[in-house]
């Protein structure tokens, strides 16, 4: 019986993972964060001059055809002051307004300090996400609470990667060599799904993020929480040897034990994370166990390799991760 | 030029054969040879055309693929590693390959017709242009042939395109690359110089139509553009396959400079295509509207403007990389201000079509078409030059829908209305109207409701060159919608190919002057002869074909059209007017059909198929070759110099028929040279620099960079310019044996430091591979060498021609000197210059 359990789990559960999805928002024009709603805002002013200018156009275009004229052609009288006023002095006026707006709203998007630092370092293809100040460290997903400003201090593994959350705030691109600052300040509780908007080979589609924005006391509920050490229990300590004889601990840190690879993904507390495969799959006993079993089924090229394990052992090692809350 | 000028006439004082004589040697040759020895505008025209068809459909052909997998969410269909080669490819092949060679094509196939000249000024290198082009092409796609795809996008951002992260398929795209920029180059310095010089007598800057105008200034642009993309092209390549550092962060180099190198060609490549795209439309809407077009001059400044200030926005594409919000507010006004230049034109266009009641057929529809589409691209253009704003949609699927509205609606509509508006020029039939107004709805329908929806896809959270999206993001529905509606576009393009074909074959047979255009180009039709003008026409006004009874007469340019007629019968020719008043200067002789511009480009082409392989040897002997032919192809020849002095045409108009200085369009070639090879010193200088400011310490890894002293070799080329200056003295004063001591003791000097700065090289402690400080000094050392070795080329030929006709000390002898005085100027500059920022700039500050 739980050999065919794990057998429906591995192969079957790839096909029907995309079913199940993870609720979130994804608009730069129905925004929940500071940056995002400065920034909607400019969006709407020009969408409204810009629709005037091109009915403008489209307008003088129609009349200029529908007004007919027999015989001679148009003397060219009247055509300079026609083109200096719209096509100059008009522009002008409008882009020199948008100018300005411009260089205020831009200031007003960097603010003066952060309430909290957060490094996340781009990899191929997922995002390393660590909280330095309070010593926790996780992957592809955020913790933020509201209302406060956050810093987000960009750094890349491997090639240029871009930090994007549409609902929170624009990108900033996470360069090898270079530290960039990302600013987020979210005005409301909620699940921002987040992408690499820097192509950068072959699953860039597949490096996505989510930042969970929590109220100031939730987040600090959750920051807790994250710092009570997981020791594993006995009935897991079969999975805990199956993740460090399988050699998973040579790319895999979880914290407290001898596991401290760093190649992938800090696993501390996998049980409690969204999502799998940066975004690809939604984060459930099924979906692991069949990634663990082959990741390249459900994202090719990533660079974890596929892992021959008996059911027994798969069954063990996957309980024992999700039991990682 | 009416068509009883056409026939051979016959009379008993010898007219009739100089007229054959000249027919003879204008004659274009056939059969195979035709294939690969002819030279003339009109088939080089159609190759780069019809060649970037092809590409356009292959193109096409991705295009759909891509979008048959983004069609719903999740999609497998492909897969990942498939859909990046095809948008890279798509990419690729539409911004290198499809169209600017088609617009080049165009410009090729028109400019002499509509300037009034018979060739373009260096016939030989349009062959030349096009083969380099053709093969550049096929190196793209000979990577399915290794299944070597490359996959990085067309911009080849490093450290993606490092030989860490991508294989060959990249190295045949940085090699096509090359291959693309030298003709693109070449081109440039063509077209500039045929707008500039050989323009028909009368024909003033003002009287200029605007595709010329348009041309001009692109022209000029593709020379800067270009060679900056060359420059970088070598150095990502070195950086690949010779272990360089210039882009790679683990030893010093930084991937933002190749953004910065990239852009600096790339946001200009934009305008590169869209300026010809106005020029088109700028003839198409007077000969539609029946009045000269509104706003003549004020046009030609928004394309001056638009030129000069595409090259200070390229950080645009780049304020997402976290640069200084300081020099965001400059490139944002730099991206506002062509906005202005842009609106000048539409509402030039607008008042020109005002009240006129045109003819609705399909060449206006298209333009139409443009008008409306380009507007709504423009105001997303502004939009993304916001930075804040940009900072969202920056590599999302608006900016997709932004640059589509731009390239599709903004230049490959005016590029269908010129292609239906001069079909009859090309293939003498008109072109079916009831298939162009097919071909017209399905495209603009297809088009918009395939893009149009992008905008949206942007702003909820789609991101660009993703092979898939999650079905969280809600966009299936819009995705499936922009998938179907691609296929009808692709369906309008088909029946665009058809008309052609179809009209080809079965269309009316096209009159004089189908539209009733005013423009020069309609005094002939698609059956002229190879030099286009018996006798160049006189112009005197804009539109010489419309009524000019106010225009005055000029009787001295009159007389030299005269003279000119089937003239000189002996060699190829063409008037060269000054390029400012269009007054008459010289008969410059053009070249006519020879076999070297396909074997120098084939030679070229086992150059760097031999790099590609590592086959450093046979590269070398690829190179030596390709010098060798392009010097047999340069040398003139001795028989023809003797029929050209025996001419009696500089007695009967006063003008020289070996002409010098900026009269020659030689001259014009080596200025032209200088300037791409000025921007690729350009290019090395920017780096160091760029690089400076960019390390914590310079130069990096301790290394102890030479010092004044270090490069005491530099002094010999300052000492060589006392010994050209001497030559010239003696030049002047007929010493023709001291003019020649002088120039080898020049070449000495260069054959010197090319030895000394070698020796440096080889002894230097540092390797090109140590770090970014060690790659710069030592590549821009080697193009030093190079400039320095072209320049002793130069030196030791000119010498050996005036020491060979030390009784001939003009003309050609004259022109050569001064070709090698100009090389030779600019190569001590660039000394200075090199030798400035490589051995005083770390230690002055």
């Amino acid at each position: 019986m739980k050999e065919t359990c794990s057998f429906l789990i591995i192969f079957l559960l790839p096909v029907i993972y995309a079913e199940a999805q993870i609720h979130s928002e994804s608009s730069a024009i129905t925004p929940a964060g500071y940056q995002a709603q400065v920034i909607s805002e400019i969006w709407w002013w020009m969408l409204g001059i810009s629709s005037f200018i091109s009915a403008l156009v489209l307008l003088l275009l129609i009349v200029g055809l529908k007004l007919r004229r027999e015989g001679t052609p148009r003397p060219p009288g009247g055509d300079l002051w026609f083109i200096v006023s719209l096509g100059l002095v008009l522009p002008f006026v409008i882009l020199t307004g948008l100018l300005l707006y411009m260089l205020i709203a831009t200031n007003k998007l960097i603010p003066p300090n952060a309430d909290l630092t957060i490094n996340v370092t781009g990899h191929m293809w997922w995002w390393d996400v660590e909280y330095p100040a309070e010593k926790i460290r996780s992957a592809n997903e955020l913790y933020i609470p509201t209302g406060k400003d956050i810093r987000v201090e960009l750094r890349s593994r491997d090639v240029i990667h871009s930090f994007w959350v549409p609902s929170l705030s624009g990108k900033t691109d996470a360069i090898p060599g270079l530290v960039n600052t990302h600013w987020l300040r979210a005005e409301r509780p909620g699940t921002f799904w987040g992408a690499c908007a820097e192509y950068c080979g072959l699953q860039h589609a597949r490096m996505m993020f989510y930042v969970v924005a929590l109220s100031p006391e939730n987040y600090e509920r959750w920051v807790n929480e994250r710092k009570r050490s997981k020791v594993p229990t006995a009935a897991q300590s079969a999975g805990l040897n199956a993740f460090m004889d399988e050699g998973c601990s040579e790319c895999h840190a979880i914290k407290g034990t001898n596991a401290q690879g760093d190649v992938g993904p800090d696993l501390t507390h996998i049980g409690s994370r969204l999502s799998l495969g940066s975004g690809t799959a939604v984060n459930n006993y099924g979906n692991l166990a069949a990634w663990i079993a082959n990741p390249q089924a459900i994202k090719p090229g990533n660079k974890m390799p596929r892992a021959y394990l008996p059911p027994e052992q798969l069954h063990s090692l996957t309980s024992f991760l999700m039991a990682l809350k | 030029m009416n068509s009883e000028e056409q026939k051979p006439e016959s009379n008993a004082d010898g007219k009739g054969e100089r007229r054959a004589a000249f027919e003879k040697v204008w004659k274009a040759p056939t059969g195979f040879e035709d294939w690969f020895k002819t030279v003339n505008n009109q088939p080089f025209g159609n190759r780069f055309m019809m060649t970037s068809f092809v590409f356009f459909l292959l193109a096409g052909v991705q295009a759909l693929c891509m979008r048959a997998q983004l069609a719903v969410p999740d999609n497998d269909l492909l897969g990942p590693e498939i859909y990046n080669q095809l948008f890279t490819m798509h990419g690729a092949t539409m911004m290198y390959l499809v169209i600017l060679p088609f617009l080049e094509g165009l410009a090729i196939y028109l400019l002499p017709l509509i300037l009034g000249t018979r060739e373009m000024a260096f016939p030989r290198m349009s062959a030349f242009s096009y083969w380099v082009f053709f093969f550049g092409g096929v190196i793209f796609y000979t990577g399915y042939l290794f299944n070597a795809v490359p996959d990085t996008g067309w911009f080849v951002y490093p450290p993606v395109s490092l030989n860490e992260y991508s294989g060959l398929g990249l190295d045949f795209l940085l090699v096509g690359l090359g291959f693309i920029e030298i003709a693109g180059v070449g081109t440039g310095i063509e077209i500039a110089t045929t707008i500039l010089k050989f323009r028909a007598p009368g024909m003033s800057l003002g009287r200029m139509p605007l595709f010329a105008w348009a041309w001009l200034i692109t022209a000029i642009m593709i020379i800067f553009a270009f060679a900056t993309l060359f420059g970088a092209t070598v150095m990502i390549e070195m950086d690949r396959a010779l272990g360089t550092c210039f882009f790679r962060p683990q030893c010093g180099g930084t991937p933002l400079l190749w953004q910065h190198l990239f852009w600096f060609f790339g946001h200009p490549d934009v305008y590169i295509m869209f300026i010809p795209a106005t020029g088109i439309v700028s003839m198409i809407i007077p000969a539609f509207a029946r009045r000269p077009i509104a706003g003549y001059t004020l046009i030609a400044v928004a394309i001056m403007a638009t030129g000069f200030l595409s090259f200070g926005l390229w950080v645009h594409h780049m304020f997402t990389t976290g640069i200084p919000l300081l020099s965001f507010g400059f490139f944002a006004a730099a991206s506002l201000m062509i906005a202005l230049a842009s609106g000048t034109q539409v509402f030039a266009w607008l008042a020109t079509l005002w009240r006129s009641s045109p003819d609705y057929k399909t060449p206006l529809l298209y333009v139409l078409g443009f008008l409306f589409l380009f507007v709504l691209g423009g105001v997303t253009g502004v939009m993304v030059a916001i930075v804040p704003f940009d900072w969202q949609v920056h590599d999302t699927y608006f900016v997709v829908a932004h640059f589509h509205y731009v390239l599709i609606g903004g230049v490959v509509f005016p590029i269908l209305a010129g292609l239906h508006y001069w079909l009859p020029l090309i293939i003498g039939k008109m072109p079916s109207e009831r298939l162009g107004k097919w071909s017209f709805w399905l495209i603009f329908i297809g088009f918009n409701l395939t893009f149009f929806p992008m905008h949206y896809m942007g702003l909820k959270g789609m991101a660009r060159r993703v092979y898939t999206y999650p079905e969280s993001l809600g966009l299936g529905w819009l995705n499936l919608i922009s998938s179907a509606s691609a296929f009808i576009l692709g369906a309008g393009f088909l029946v665009v190919a058809y008309n052609v074909v179809y009209s080809r074959k079965r269309g009316v047979t096209a009159p004089r002057n189908p539209w009733n255009a005013g423009s020069l180009e309609w005094s002939v039709t698609a059956e002229m002869p190879n030099y286009v003008f018996l006798a160049p026409p006189v112009i005197r006004g804009r539109e010489p074909l419309w009524d000019q009874s106010d225009e005055p007469h000029d009787p001295y340019l009159e007389s030299i059209a005269k003279a000119l007629k089937n003239e000189p019968a002996e060699w190829r020719a063409a008037l060269v007017t000054d390029a400012v008043t269009g007054e008459p200067q010289a008969i410059q002789r053009v070249s006519g059909p020879s076999y070297f511009p396909i074997i120098a480009a084939l030679g070229l082409l086992v150059t760097s198929v031999a790099t590609l392989f590592q086959g450093y040897l046979v590269a070398l002997v690829g190179t030596i070759f390709t010098i060798i032919v392009a010097g047999l192809w340069l040398w003139p020849r001795e028989s023809e110099l003797e029929l050209m002095r025996r001419s009696k045409l500089p007695s009967k108009t006063g003008l020289p028929v070996e002409p010098t200085g900026s009269a020659a369009a030689p001259w014009w070639a080596m200025v032209g040279s200088l300037a791409v090879i000025g921007t690729i010193f350009g290019v090395l200088l920017y780096s160091y620099f760029y690089l400076r400011v960019y390390s914590p310490e310079w130069p990096q890894g301790s290394i102890k960079p030479p010092n004044f002293s270090g490069g005491a070799h530099y002094l010999l080329l300052l000492t060589s310019l006392g010994s050209i200056l001497w030559a010239r003295r003696a030049y002047n004063k007929a010493d023709a044996a001291s003019a020649a001591i002088a120039l080898t003791v020049t070449a000495l000097l260069a054959a010197l430091f090319i030895a000394a700065l070698s020796a440096q090289l080889a002894d230097a402690e540092f390797a090109p591979s140590r770090n970014a400080y060690a790659s710069i000094f030592h590549v821009t050392s080697w193009h030093m060498a190079a400039l320095a070795s072209g320049g002793a080329l130069f030196l030791i030929t000119a010498a050996t021609r005036i020491a060979k006709h030390k009784n001939y000390l003009k003309g050609y002898t004259t022109l050569h000197l001064q070709i090698t005085e100009l090389c030779w100027y600019f190569t001590c500059v660039t000394a200075l210059l090199v030798y400035l920022t490589l051995y005083v700039s770390p230690y002055a500050f």
